[in-house]
């Protein structure tokens, strides 16, 4: 019985990795197809929403059909837990990507910017701790979460200073409203998204370690 | 150690023959509080369980080393009253043990052995026990009957309650509920939250779900040793030693 059900925790492990990768390539996607003024590379991010969420209810009812079942206990308690709280924040993350890229269509006629903004370096630094979260959990390592509060601190700095920036661009010239107001929600979703990859690191270290962090 | 320690093995170590079973134990056991042992078949739990009230005197070719403290008091030491100590440590078994007589002179028995004979004190004694034990109401008007008719649940709370009729301080108890269908074990598991307000409980058992739910501290033995031993959180939600995550985790083998 045990064996059965250390496979079956395996699965989930293996799948929660997976949906946890479509919620990142979706949030990365859009902030690409934002840019490059993707609108079919937008409708695909879009399209994912769906699947994103049938994998995140079927991940929830195997989670808790182990618990029914099986009373986990210890290391095996811990990892489903993890992935409870896992699925929630990608999930979260996924539907962000979703909301990035049904601003693809509305930006396409609206006057650009003279000075670009770090919107891209902020995707990056978000998307690089989605995935060292996900590698941790899949390695149960905690060398790649060791540095997350400092990297979510540059990701709220940059989240500040967008939001300075971009009021700046619309008292000069209001014709940047529009854009403008996009992009203070295009950062603002990336900076939350830096907040669920700190949740999941959380929930990661607990898993490996049993004791409870906060990252702030 | 702590001030309400009960109960304390210092290196206990025992020998059935050439068998080492227990090897260098050392324990503390709080008063009023629920104390699980836990471990694999023949890690010695059941051995080190009966040390507590020297059972295992009974026992060809068994050699003790170490010292074993009831109470501040070496349980080892000459002069020992080892049947007030098994007055004061009570035990329950796994399998429910019952006189063959009523249900009335299974509790009373305990009582008469120790010297009470009046008959109001005894009627006292039999229902306050029956009460502790959460089976007065089933049995006040069968007192008379054979105890054999009751149910296995019954019959288990009908041994608790002989253990309570001789006022002990700390029960043991081996196994209690692998012979009970899950809601006579269920009564058992309830049974047990309420004693500890008035005694020490100590409990071997092979479920650990039984161990999580019914201890505040849980020991952990193998191969004669006990692995760890701690708050009874702690061991089921974060086990210091792979071992004992192997164990509680099914990982063993």
């Amino acid at each position: 019985m045990s064996e059965k059900f250390h496979a079956e925790l395996e699965r989930l492990k293996q799948d929660t990795i997976a949906m946890a990768r479509l919620a990142r390539t979706m949030l990365s996607d859009s902030v690409n197809a934002l840019f490059l003024q993707d609108c079919a590379k937008a409708k695909e991010v879009v399209s994912n929403k769906r699947p994103l969420r049938e994998m995140t209810i079927s991940l929830e009812e195997r989670a808790y059909q182990l618990i029914a079942l099986y009373q986990p206990m210890a290391k095996d308690m811990r990892v489903i837990a993890c992935i409870l709280k896992m699925i929630t924040a990608a999930e979260r993350i996924g539907r962000y990507g979703k909301d990035i890229a049904n601003m693809t269509k509305h930006l396409q006629d609206q006057p650009a910017f003279a000075e670009p903004l770090p919107i891209q370096h902020m995707a990056d630094l978000v998307t690089g701790m989605i995935d060292d979260a996900v590698t941790s959990f899949e390695g149960e390592n905690l060398d790649r979460i060791k540095e997350f509060p400092s990297r979510d601190d540059t990701v709220d700095a940059l989240w500040h200073s967008i939001f300075r920036e971009t009021l700046t661009f619309m008292m000069e010239d209001s014709t940047t409203i529009t854009r403008s107001t996009y992009y203070i929600m295009v950062a603002r979703y990336l900076e939350r998204s830096g907040d669920h990859a700190c949740k999941m690191a959380e929930n990661i270290h607990y898993m490996i370690t049993g004791e409870r962090i906060e990252i702030k | 150690m702590p001030e309400n320690t009960i109960i304390s093995a210092k290196n206990l170590n025992l020998w059935y023959h050439e068998t080492h079973a227990l090897q260098g134990v050392s324990i503390q056991i709080l008063k009023n509080n629920v104390t699980a042992l836990i471990g694999p078949s023949g890690c010695g739990k059941s051995t080190l369980l009966r040390c507590f009230n020297r059972l295992n005197d009974l026992i060809d070719h068994v050699k003790i080393t170490g010292e074993i403290n009831f109470a501040h008091e070496n349980i080892h030491a000459p002069g020992t009253d080892v049947v007030l100590l098994r007055k004061r440590v009570g035990m329950v078994f796994q399998k429910p043990n019952p006189f063959p007589k009523s249900v009335y002179e299974n509790v009373a028995f305990g009582p008469r052995v120790h010297g009470t004979t009046d008959k109001k004190e005894l009627d006292r004694i039999v229902e306050k026990s029956l009460r502790q034990a959460a089976l007065w109401d089933e049995v006040r008007d069968r007192l008379t009957d054979s105890a054999l008719g009751l149910s296995g649940g019954q019959q288990q709370r009908l041994c608790i309650a002989r253990t309570l009729a001789v006022g002990p301080e700390v029960i043991l108890m081996d196994e209690p509920c692998s012979a009970l269908d899950p809601i006579a074990t269920a009564k058992i598991e309830n049974l047990i939250n309420v004693l500890k307000q008035d005694y020490t409980v100590i409990i071997v058992t092979h479920n650990m779900q039984q161990a999580a739910r019914v201890s505040d501290c849980a020991g952990f033995m193998y191969l004669g040793k006990l692995v760890e031993f701690g708050e009874t959180r702690q061991i089921f939600e974060h086990p210091r030693e792979t071992l004992t995550e192997n164990y509680i985790t099914g990982r063993f083998g």
